[in-house]
């Protein structure tokens, strides 16, 4: 087949290209006119664009290779049939069949995968590519290798990475431009003097930055092992430290990226802690022989002995049994990477900090691709999470997602706000992933990046409308100076709110934010204890329209509050605005058709097996994870209740923002407690200053006391001891020692001296010397000799 | 009859010996173009240099031809000389070395052009000379190879006709030379006439006869003239290997003469009187009859060693002529390679000689190995000397104060060249010194003295470091004085030093050249001990 | 040879030793084995010794032109 080697070249070409414009860039960046040429910049873009292409191309070949099956098979069916959960027997048959005789089109996607080797025989099509670009090393068992795992997820991934990216290197070229100077003037950083600093500009850094950001995002999706998820993991967080340091004169930056990067590396402790269980129980890497390696029965539970062990048959064919605990620590422990790369709770704080980056890093960086990372892992990963870690995943997710958006709504930087509302999206898909809507997640990932790279590229561009104002209380009114910015930014609002006509009109980010409601609502039905795993979410599409209309009305609409800054601002140039308007195409219309739309249908063709079913509880007490068909049963209703609770948040905050009825500052004060709790983000950064820096700082202050009082002591007195021996050692060392080297010198020297005697310039003496020399010789062989 | 005689005189020399001889032939022709050049006024259109330049560079590919197609030892010349691949090897060595000191004196121009062919015509004739040394099988051939290589040489040395410190170099060279030659060929005569002949390979079995096929002592007579013959002979070349007590012409002639000859002399010189030495020392040598004199002989060549290394270094601490210091570097350096002879000798007369073959030869090998190595190194430090002098007119330790600054090529040839005459690694001079040293260690089996011998050189070679880093130290460390008349070195010139200096990096560190010259090093000594086919 | 100072009576003294070795070499091809070749030896030597009086002299010439005495105790410049 065509894909079989197309498909991987294609994505290993994309994911390549960048890493050749970072070291371009990197090397030659400076040449020339050093910092005021924009080449560096279209570099990058070609390398991305070029990348971009050859995703859509690889994602085109794999629609043709499969014959759009996927899609296809949805098309022929309705909704509601749902009688064949128990049927393995179907999972046998081709697509055709399944279609004709009115199978359920989820059964359909659910077979393509491969992770069930007895289907993969049958299936018309592959799903997976998977192989091994470069062996790195061997090491006994253990195979360390660039391998490459390629799914409908990857190719989304992809497709949607590399298009995003292009976009926002575009927007940066303009963004970025008063870069474009040997002699930028930093109005945030301040010398010792009190003086701005004056720098060369960094635009081609910023731009080689950005590539080697590409690069390793893009390993991470083509990643076919956890052990190079992990090394691109890290990539990725190694330029999300330069990046958000990029002003590294301003100490709020350095301070930033130092916490994103520490806060990242508690979570990727957890993460190393996984990739060792998998290590040592499993023996290997790679997605496909782990995914294998776990039995399932046919509802989708994982088999367990009397014991509570799993017998797990390796990729090299022996079996061993693993405690099922240490399948929760393995899950536990990669999730842990991910909450710590997607900023859930408890780990949240880096990300508003790392708005302290410039804009395009945000857009890119810290809302549609690197934060998205932990949930894409996890959706990767899927297979070897159980129920337990499931829930758990669940649990993080509503906590954040209610968590960030009830900051968000006090927020007034307007970068704080959109960085508050992705995490609390990512709390969205993570809450979606853990109430086992796998595509709904992960559906929820990808428009979500469409429209809050969308946003917060607006945002950029209000920002450098109004020369690097960040505050919306000194906006508003600016509809009238950038209606392109206002109006993009509007669908944007709209698509992250979920407002819809149903049946007529709607957005990305209603799809999405149904689906995980819906299955939200589905799981807790199923499970009526864990009822705040509906509630939290629909409370918080509530607060989420509220504070994104809050955030649009404030800066677009209504009267300036800032007649300086209204009077100084611009719409942006041609090549800011361009890539707004593409996203705002994306924003709106990526997931056209819902839940039957291309996107949605491209995703489920990955899914692993056992989600579709859902899996029904063994035992009385346990988690019952729902199926398509129930959550689809309950999909119309849920979608109800959100766009209710959407429409009321935002009519509250038209109400409060868009007309003037209500006195802000009255109600600020009426409600002085709640603001302040949340203004200060719930106490977190108190609470981990006094949980975690303080405790640190006083043991610290113990242990320098006692370094101090004891230790130094002990030391201070044995090093009084050594100079009184040395001291002594000297004496010895300069009277004896050196002595006896000196004498041996001078005795060298004085007798080379005195030989130079011998040597007397006299002729008749050196005759003289012959006659003795050979006598004395002859003595001496006569003398010694014996006869 | 006799014009019989004469008929297979002169079929043997033209289609069997001139073969053997052709390196030395080509050398002879180029000395003789020399002068006839002269004599119709052709050098003017030929430099003489270039002319003696292309017939060593001749000699030396014919002499490399040679080393590839030898096998097995020949006389020729009706016994007179040998050919086998020990003579190849010098013959080769020395070549290379003359076109080697030919180049150097073409970059200093030291003869000028009214005399270079007088001094070209000496040097490639006391190059002949040290060849028959190398190849000579019968004790006259001995007594005219030296006196070839020594006779130009003393005119060589004399030859700054205008300068008093020349004159009385050569003087005194030509005076001690000769009366060493006097006392060698008495022993010559000595030894001819008491075992009746004068073939080397023969000495041998005619020493057994003369001791009654018992063991030699020097209670009889007949062996105590053989063996005050001997001795005699070697106190002729010890004279040209400048071994103590012996030495005292070589740092007053080192002194006068000028640094190119200085240096050919130092290497060539001795190199055909070390050829020589173990010539005349195994002819004598593998009878079981004289192997307890030849033991003697190999224990006084050692204690001869440990003198002449312990003198050479203490002497050279005071002195304040560069030349002068390498002069006694050179006696040291002759001690040193008198060592593996030393062992030698003791190995090969031991009782277990036979089963020693590998070893015996390994002493021969390290030997001719320290000789390639010291060409090298030994020569870059005389022509460093020279080329300085040229710019400074001082062969002054103090004048070369501070010349890393202003030629660095020559300072960095000057530490490679001297580093490796302390025998650092990882310079070829170290391996040498290992090959040498390891030999007397194996040699102290069979007699206690080589041990002392051993430690002996190993503390010698400490000695020895401080007086060649005094002159680093100058070089490098201190400032140039301000007066000091400029060294700015032309490309062609650190060029030349660049090569002498490579090699010598090259034979401590580039396996394949060190390797290879030790394989040819180890044939050309394991050919002087195979069986000799006489001449057909 | 050793006594002389006078660098003419010393290469007279080397001409001696030389020819003593000489009359050994005949004396040998009378009474030994070694037969003709001793004399040959000696005319060798014969030969070898004038080429070296020969260029001995030259020096000694050399050295007189330079020093303008023959005196071989004035060759005391180079030492030590």
């Amino acid at each position: 087949m065509v894909g079989e080697t197309l498909i991987p070249t294609l994505l290993t070409i994309a994911w390549l290209l960048p890493l050749l414009g970072f070291a371009v860039e990197m090397l030659y960046g400076r040449k020339g006119e050093r910092t005021t040429t924009k080449w560096p910049a279209w570099c990058a873009v070609a390398c991305i664009g070029t990348g971009f292409l050859c995703s859509l191309i690889a994602l085109l070949t794999w629609g043709q290779a499969t014959g759009w099956a996927v899609l296809e098979s949805h098309d022929l069916h309705g909704p509601d049939q749902h009688h064949s959960e128990d049927d393995p027997h179907h999972h046998g048959d081709s697509p055709k069949h399944q279609a004709s005789t009115n199978e359920s089109g989820w059964q359909m996607t659910a077979l393509t995968a491969t992770e069930n080797s007895d289907d993969a025989e049958h299936v018309p099509f592959p799903s997976v590519y998977s192989g091994t670009l470069y062996t790195l090393g061997v090491f006994g068992s253990l195979v360390v290798s660039i391998d490459y795992y390629i799914d409908s997820l990857t190719l989304v991934m992809f497709t949607m990475v590399t298009l995003i990216a292009t976009c926002i290197h575009l927007f940066a070229m303009g963004y970025m431009s008063d870069e474009l100077t040997n002699e930028y003037v930093d109005h945030f950083a301040h010398t010792s003097d009190g003086k701005h600093v004056h720098r060369p500009g960094r635009f081609y850094r910023f731009f080689a930055y950005m590539s080697l950001f590409c690069f390793s995002m893009l390993g991470l999706v083509l990643a076919g092992n956890i052990f190079q998820v992990f090394v691109f993991w890290e990539l990725v967080g190694i330029c999300s430290y330069l990046l958000i340091g990029f002003y590294t004169e301003r100490k709020s930056a350095g301070d930033a990226a130092n916490k994103a990067f520490i806060m990242n590396r508690i979570g990727d402790f957890g993460f190393l802690i996984g990739l060792m269980v998998v290590w040592t129980w499993f023996g290997t890497f790679q997605f496909s022989e782990l995914f294998d390696s776990l039995p399932r029965d046919a509802t989708g539970h994982i088999v367990t002995n009397d014991l509570g062990e799993v017998a797990v048959s390796t990729h090299s064919g022996e079996s061993r049994s693993i405690p099922y605990s240490l399948l929760v620590v393995a899950g536990l422990g990669v999730f842990a990477g991910c909450i710590g790369k997607s900023a859930q709770f408890p780990l949240q704080t880096w990300l508003p900090d790392a708005m302290e980056g410039p804009t395009p890093v945000s857009a890119l960086v810290h809302s549609a691709t690197m934060v998205a990372a932990g949930v894409y892992l996890v959706g990767r990963f899927y297979p070897m999470f159980v129920p337990e870690v499931l829930l758990t995943i669940a649990y993080i997710g509503a906590i954040t997602l209610f968590l960030a958006a009830t900051i968000a709504v006090v927020a007034t930087d307007i970068k704080r706000v959109l960085a508050y509302s992705t995490i609390s999206q990512l709390g969205y898909m993570m809450l979606g992933l853990g109430v086992f809507g796998w595509a709904a997640g992960l559906f929820h990932l990808i428009t979500h990046a469409f429209f809050k790279s969308l946003m917060f590229l607006c945002s950029g561009s209000v920002i450098h409308g109004c020369h690097h104002e960040q505050e919306m209380p000194k906006m508003g009114g600016l509809m009238r100076k950038m209606p392109i910015t206002a109006g993009t930014m509007l669908i944007g609002v709209i698509a992250i709110s979920g407002l819809a006509v149903p049946g007529l009109i709607a957005f990305s980010g209603y799809h999405s934010k149904d689906a995980i409601v819906a299955t939200a609502l589905a799981f807790i039905q199923a499970n009526p204890a864990h009822f705040l795993l509906f509630l939290l979410p629909l409370l918080t599409a509530g607060i989420t329209a509220f504070y994104m209309f809050r955030l649009w009305f404030y800066t677009f609409f209504g009267e300036p509050r800032d007649q300086h800054i209204y009077d100084h601002a611009h719409e942006s140039p041609w090549i800011m605005t361009a890539p707004l308007l593409v996203l705002a195409v994306f924003a709106a219309g990526c997931a056209i058709g819902g839940e039957k739309g291309m996107l949605y249908m491209m995703l489920l063709g990955s899914e692993p097996v056992h989600v579709a079913n859902g899996v029904p509880a063994a035992t009385v007490g346990e988690l019952v994870l729902p199926g398509h068909s129930a959550i689809h049963d309950v999909h119309a209703k849920a979608g109800m209740w959100a766009l209710l609770a959407a429409i009321s948040g935002t009519l509250l905050a038209y109400v409060l923002y868009g007309t003037k009825t209500v006195n802000l500052s009255d109600m600020k004060r009426q409600l002085a407690g709640i603001h302040q709790f949340l203004s200060e983000k719930w106490y977190f950064d108190e609470l981990y200053h006094a949980l975690f820096m303080k405790p640190v700082h006083q043991v610290a202050a113990l242990f320098a006391w006692i370094d101090r009082t004891m230790i130094d002591r002990v030391v201070h007195a044995s090093a009084g001891l050594m100079v009184k021996i040395s001291k002594w050692d000297r004496f010895f060392d300069e009277t004896f020692v050196d002595g006896l080297v000196n004498l041996i010198a001078r005795a060298t020297f004085s007798s080379g001296i005195l030989l130079k005697a011998v040597q007397t310039g006299r002729l008749r003496q050196y005759v003289m010397f012959i006659v003795v020399g050979v006598v004395a010789l002859f003595a001496v062989l006569f003398t010694t000799f014996p006869n | 009859m006799f014009s019989q005689l004469i008929q297979n005189l002169i079929d043997d020399t033209l289609k069997y010996s001139l073969g053997y001889f052709e390196a030395e032939l080509w050398l002879c022709a180029t000395i003789v173009a020399l002068l006839l050049f002269r004599l119709i006024s052709v050098d003017r259109l030929i430099p003489t240099s270039i002319l003696a330049l292309t017939g060593a560079i001749v000699a030396t590919v014919v002499a490399w031809f040679q080393l590839t197609t030898t096998d097995g030892s020949e006389t020729f010349f009706t016994g007179m000389l040998i050919h086998d691949q020990f003579s190849v090897y010098f013959r080769l060595f020395l070549s290379l070395f003359l076109a080697l000191t030919i180049a150097l004196t073409i970059l200093t121009g030291i003869p000028d052009n009214e005399d270079s062919p007088d001094f070209y015509a000496l040097l490639l004739g006391a190059t002949v000379g040290m060849m028959i040394m190398a190849t000579a099988n019968n004790l006259l051939m001995l007594f005219i190879g030296v006196e070839m290589a020594s006779v130009p040489s003393y005119a060589m040395v004399g030859f700054l006709k205008g300068r008093r410190a020349s004159s009385e170099a050569a003087l005194k060279y030509v005076v001690y030379g000769a009366g060493a030659a006097g006392v060698m060929l008495y022993g010559i005569s000595l030894i001819a006439g008491m075992l009746g002949t004068g073939d080397m390979s023969l000495l041998a079995d005619r020493l057994r006869i003369v001791a009654d096929n018992g063991v030699a002592g020097l209670g009889d007579p007949e062996v105590r003239l053989v063996a005050l013959g001997t001795m005699l002979v070697m106190v002729g070349l010890a004279f040209k290997l400048s071994l103590v007590p012996f030495h005292f012409w070589c740092p007053d002639a080192f002194e006068g003469a000028s640094a190119e000859v200085g240096g050919f002399l130092s290497v060539a010189s001795k190199a055909g009187a070390f050829g020589l030495l173990v010539r005349f020392l195994v002819a004598f040598s593998g009878d079981p009859s004289g192997a307890e004199l030849m033991t003697a002989f190999g224990i006084g060549l050692g204690v001869v060693a440990m003198v002449t290394m312990t003198f050479g270094n203490l002497a050279a601490y005071g002195q304040s002529n560069i030349k002068r210091m390498l002069a006694y570097s050179t006696i040291a350096h002759a001690g040193y390679m008198l060592m593996a002879v030393s062992a030698m000798l003791v190995m090969q007369n031991s009782a277990h000689a036979g089963d020693l073959g590998q070893e015996i030869n390994a002493c021969l090998g390290g030997l001719l190995y320290y000789l390639a190595v010291y060409l090298f190194m030994n020569l870059g430090a005389f022509a460093v000397v020279a080329l300085i002098r040229n710019y400074t007119f001082s062969e002054e330790i103090d004048s070369y104060a501070g010349l890393i600054r202003q030629s660095p090529a020559l300072c960095v040839c000057m530490v490679f060249c001297m580093i490796s005459l302390v025998g650092i690694p990882p310079f070829g001079g170290f391996f040498a010194k290992l090959m040498i040293f390891g030999s007397v260690y194996k040699a102290g089996d069979f007699h206690w003295s080589m041990y002392v011998l051993l430690a002996v050189g190993i503390v010698n070679t400490v000695i020895s470091l401080f007086y060649y880093l005094r002159v680093l130290k100058t070089m490098i460390i201190y400032d140039r004085p301000a007066d000091a008349r400029a060294v700015r070195l032309p490309n062609l010139e650190n060029v030349y030093v660049g090569l002498l200096g490579a090699f010598v990096l090259l034979l401590g560190c580039a396996p394949f050249i060190a390797d290879g010259l030790n394989v040819i090093a180890g044939e050309a000594a394991g050919s002087i001990f195979s069986a000799i086919v006489t001449s057909r | 040879m050793a006594t002389k100072r006078n660098a003419i009576g010393i290469l007279m003294g080397v001409e001696l030793v030389l020819n003593g070795a000489n009359v050994n070499l005949v004396a040998f091809s009378h009474y030994t084995t070694l037969g003709i070749d001793g004399q040959i030896y000696s005319l060798f030597v014969i030969v070898l010794a004038a080429a070296e009086a020969a260029v001995a002299l030259a020096i000694a010439l050399n050295f007189y032109n330079n020093h303008l005495t023959i005196d071989v105790d004035r060759a005391n410049r180079l030492k030590g």
